[in-house]
């Protein structure tokens, strides 16, 4: 479904990413592991479409989409939670809803039904309907990031770090979403820096290192194969 | 009492006119970051197309609705000429192709209609006074309190309730965001400069109803106004631009009764050297805007 | 070092021979072409040296300019005229006459340490706040030059100054400004002011202070601007304060700007092209309005093809024409090559 090839990022002279190639079956959930500093982030907001690429290829079921703009990705159904977990802030918890659905902006019965079904899904955000975003806590503002990606009904998710800084109760419900959300047929890649969760929920996984895939296979073999503390140790 | 009314009038129907000129502004440097000079302009725009079409016998407000148009058109020109080519190079840039771009409109204006004002139909109620509770004011400061709040009500629903004002809102504090959720940036910057233009048509209308008539240089007053207002409230607040029109027009206002006639012709030095401390103690403005995004 | 003192000796080469080809033409129309070209060197390369080194865009500058006009207009109106041309003037200074040459320096130093003292704190801000600083001061500088009387006659035009800018004049001091702006740029705090235009942090954490830096460049700008605002006051002998705004701004940013704000060499360049298409145009109006082709006068093309060429370099060539390198460096290096090769 999706395919990079050769992928380079660069800030500058700095060069973040260096070689990626990885594909993304349709139904798959990927996840991309590397310590700090690896090109992680970099790789996906670049699949994202907010970041050119350097070099390589960045493919959409077949169709070419390196350095497409970000509205377009998303058009062509990529739905991105960024690292920084970006809120907006000063609108309120249903107009983020309203604007993860923005694709869609047309189908007003299929938005308000899903708006529903993320309520449901998240309770916390159902009590904090009209509050500015801003306003909620850590958790509670990585929830609706997540809740907002979904309303696109995306056909990919990207998600960068979902766990990043939170509790461990509310990590284990996260992790237990992204499982709901595979099974429900979500092609996903995710960009994890808690690697044994995630090779638990994932199908396959790459480990990153200085902005290239040092590694690759299902989750079992890299859970076996990597000395998963070495990996995080290691620059 | 009737004096009090009479300054309330006063300060209301300037406030009003100010606080849109300040949105027309704050609405573009929101999202973008980046000071339209054309601005002023746009009113200019509004003006000529007044005085172009007086002699086509449609009604006023028929004409009024085109001039309106033809400054959000202009506005959108803008975008076009002065912003997008450059506007991913750099700031000073788009400050200076900005600044170009005023200059052009002016020196048009002057080229092929003419130095000299020319004269902008009224409709009748624009030089009639309305006399009420002990006060005599021109009926156009009420017609400009009433748009006013007509303007303002459109904005804030604008903004509130439609998925585009959202949008632009999103855009305004992380634009990168709002794009990766499908928000097209063009549409959003366009959409931002169409508003701005269609805040400074209305303004001009009310403007130059004060003068009636309209100069190559109409736009410079308006910027300047809406600069001031926009620093006071925050330069990134839409709330903040308005209180910064109203607060600005009070200043104004307290200032006419108060000064003595040989330093109120240093009025303006004060006001703006009132900007430049504002800024040095809050470079963001008095109001802080919503939390920071990046440029695009 | 060499590709300095290159840079210095083709650029006032450039400057002594038009003043060599004027002299020897003798017209009085290219005369005075020359000397508002030299004055207008003077100004754009005042602004370059604030602009170019720091990055940020003054609006200020003509401000300056003015203030460095009506000093040396104080200071030089013979004093039997100044009761007609400043009648109000404060007695302590109306028994003043200085010579010319004196009121011209002085109108610089007046202008420098205004910008001294107002200047430091504005130069903590970056982006639209330091730009939007800079045109209210330009806003503050000119309500003070229009409603002022006692000093500047307010709106009205004042008049009766001496005659005293002659090409010879005009020229040293353009070449004098081409020297001091070469050598700023080069000095520690040029570099400085330079890199942390590139990059405000890494400066910052290299121990410049920035603001510091800026501001010295500021007052340097400033000093240009009232030189070459007090000859220019001796060269047209009267004007009111409408000389020193909006429009006249956009002419010397649009000459720093199409020449390259980042360089000495754009800011020579930008001002001999932007006077040289200026008169010529000018020439077509007058020409114009004199045949009476049109029924009303023919004004703004000018600052019209002024507007163009400006949006267009900067889509075009974002740098302006010479957009990092002097020409002594490019003249350098061709040769070089021409030597390997
Ligand atoms: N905006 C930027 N400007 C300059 N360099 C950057 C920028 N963003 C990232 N980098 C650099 O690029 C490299 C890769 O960063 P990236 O964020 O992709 O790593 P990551 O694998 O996501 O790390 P982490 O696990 O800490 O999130 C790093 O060395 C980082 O310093
Ligand atoms: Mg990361």
């Amino acid at each position: 479904m999706l395919e990079v090839a050769g992928l380079q990022v660069a800030y500058g002279a700095i060069r973040a990413v260096r070689d990626v190639s990885l594909t993304l079956a349709e139904g798959e959930l990927v996840t991309l592991l590397g310590a700090n500093g690896a090109g992680k982030s970099s790789t996906l907001m670049c699949v994202a479409g907010a970041l050119p690429a350097a070099a390589g290829s960045i493919r959409l079921e077949g169709k070419d989409v390196t350095s497409a703009r970000p509205e377009t990705m998303a058009r062509s159904g990529v739905a991105t939670v960024p690292e920084t977990r970006d809120v907006f802030p000063d609108l309120t918890v249903d107009e983020n809803l309203q604007l993860g659905a923005y694709t869609r902006r047309n189908d007003s019965r299929g938005v308000a039904e899903d708006r529903a079904r993320m309520l449901e899904m998240f309770p916390v955000l159902a009590e904090r309907y009209g509050q500015p975003a801003g306003t909620l806590s850590g958790g509670e503002q990585q929830m609706l990031v997540i809740a907002r990606a979904m309303m696109s009904r995306p056909r990919i998710l990207l998600l960068d770090e979902p766990s990043l800084g939170l509790a461990p109760t509310i990590v284990d419900r996260i992790f237990e979403m992204i499982a709901t959300l595979k099974d429900s047929g979500l092609t996903i890649l995710l960009v994890e820096q808690n690697a044994s969760k995630a090779l638990a929920v994932a199908d396959r996984a790459y480990v990153m290192r200085l902005g290239r895939i040092e590694a690759e296979g299902t989750a079992a073999e890299i859970a076996a194969a990597t000395d998963l503390r070495a990996l995080y140790l290691a620059g | 009492m009737s004096f009090f009314l009479q300054f309330m009038i006063d300060v209301l129907s300037l406030g009003g006119a100010y606080a849109l000129m300040a949105l027309g502004l704050v609405i573009v440097y929101g999202i973008l970051r980046l000071v339209n000079f054309a601005y002023g302009e746009l009113i200019m725009v509004a003006g000529y197309t007044m005085y172009l079409t007086s002699g086509s016998g449609l009604p006023w407000l028929v004409m009024a609705a085109v001039a309106v148009l033809m400054a959000m058109l202009a506005g959108i020109a803008t975008d076009y000429v002065a912003f997008r080519p450059v506007r991913a190079k750099s700031v000073t840039a788009v400050l200076i192709t900005s600044f170009a771009f005023s200059t052009l409109l002016q020196n048009a204006a002057l080229l092929f209609i003419s130095p000299r004002p020319r004269n902008v139909p009224l409709p009748e109620i624009f030089s009639e006074t309305v006399q009420f509770a002990g006060v005599i004011t021109p009926a156009r400061n009420l017609i400009t309190i009433a748009t006013a709040v007509v303007m303002l009500a459109l904005f804030s629903w604008l903004m509130r309730r439609t998925v585009l004002g959202i949008a632009m809102r999103a855009a305004a504090t992380n634009f990168t965001m709002a794009r990766m959720l499908g928000v097209p940036a063009n549409l959003v910057i366009s959409s931002a400069f169409a508003i701005s233009g269609l805040l400074a048509g209305v303004v001009s209308m009310l403007w130059i109803g004060r003068i009636g008539a309209v100069v190559p240089g109409i736009g410079l007053e308006p910027l300047l106004i809406a600069f001031i207002a926009t620093v006071i409230g925050g330069m990134r607040s839409l709330q903040g631009a308005v209180l910064g029109g109203f607060l600005l027009a009070f200043m104004d206002t307290t200032l006419n009764f108060t000064l003595p006639q040989d330093l109120l012709k240093f009025r303006d030095a004060f006001t703006f050297s009132l900007v430049i401390l504002i800024l040095l103690w809050r470079p963001q403005g008095l109001i802080k805007g919503p939390a920071s995004g990046q440029r695009t | 070092m060499v590709k300095n003192l290159t840079t210095i000796a083709i650029l006032s080469g450039l400057i002594l021979v038009m003043v060599g080809v004027t002299n020897l033409l003798g017209v009085r129309l290219f005369d005075r072409i020359a000397i508002n070209l030299c004055i207008a060197l003077v100004l754009v390369l005042g602004l370059q040296v604030f602009m170019g080194n720091s990055g940020i865009l003054s609006f200020a500058h003509i401000g300056f300019m003015g203030i460095g006009a009506y000093t040396t207009a104080v200071l030089t109106i013979p004093i039997r005229m100044k009761g007609m041309s400043l009648p109000d003037l404060y007695p302590i200074v109306a028994g003043i006459e200085l010579s010319p040459y004196v009121a011209i320096l002085l109108g610089g130093l007046v202008a420098a340490a205004v910008a001294a003292a107002v200047s430091y704190p504005l130069m903590r801000l970056s982006d639209a706040a330091a730009v939007i600083t800079s045109f209210a001061l330009l806003v503050v500088l000119h309500t003070v030059m229009t409603h002022w009387s006692e000093v500047t006659n307010g709106p009205r035009t004042l008049f009766g100054l001496p005659r005293a800018t002659d090409l010879n004049l005009a020229a040293g001091a353009a070449i004098l400004a081409v020297v001091a702006a070469v050598a700023f740029k080069e000095s520690r705090t040029g570099l400085l002011l330079r890199s942390s235009r590139d990059d405000e942090v890494a400066a910052g954490a290299m121990g410049a202070h920035i603001p510091r830096l800026r501001w010295q460049a500021f007052i340097l700008s400033a000093l240009f601007a009232g030189i070459g605002g007090a000859l220019w006051g001796h060269f047209i002998t009267s004007f009111s304060p409408k000389a020193f705004f909006l429009k006249e701004t956009f002419v010397i940013l649009g000459m720093l700007v199409i020449g390259g704000a980042n360089t000495v060499t754009g800011a020579v360049f930008g001002a001999i092209i932007v006077t040289v298409t200026f008169e010529s145009l000018r020439a077509l109006e007058a020409g114009i309005n004199q045949a009476k082709i049109f029924s009303e006068q023919v004004v703004g093309l000018t600052e019209i093809v002024l507007a163009l060429a400006m949006i267009a370099v900067l889509v075009l060539r974002p740098g302006g024409l010479f957009a990092t390198h002097e020409i002594g460096a490019l003249i350098r290096r061709r040769v070089r090559k021409k030597k390997d090769g």
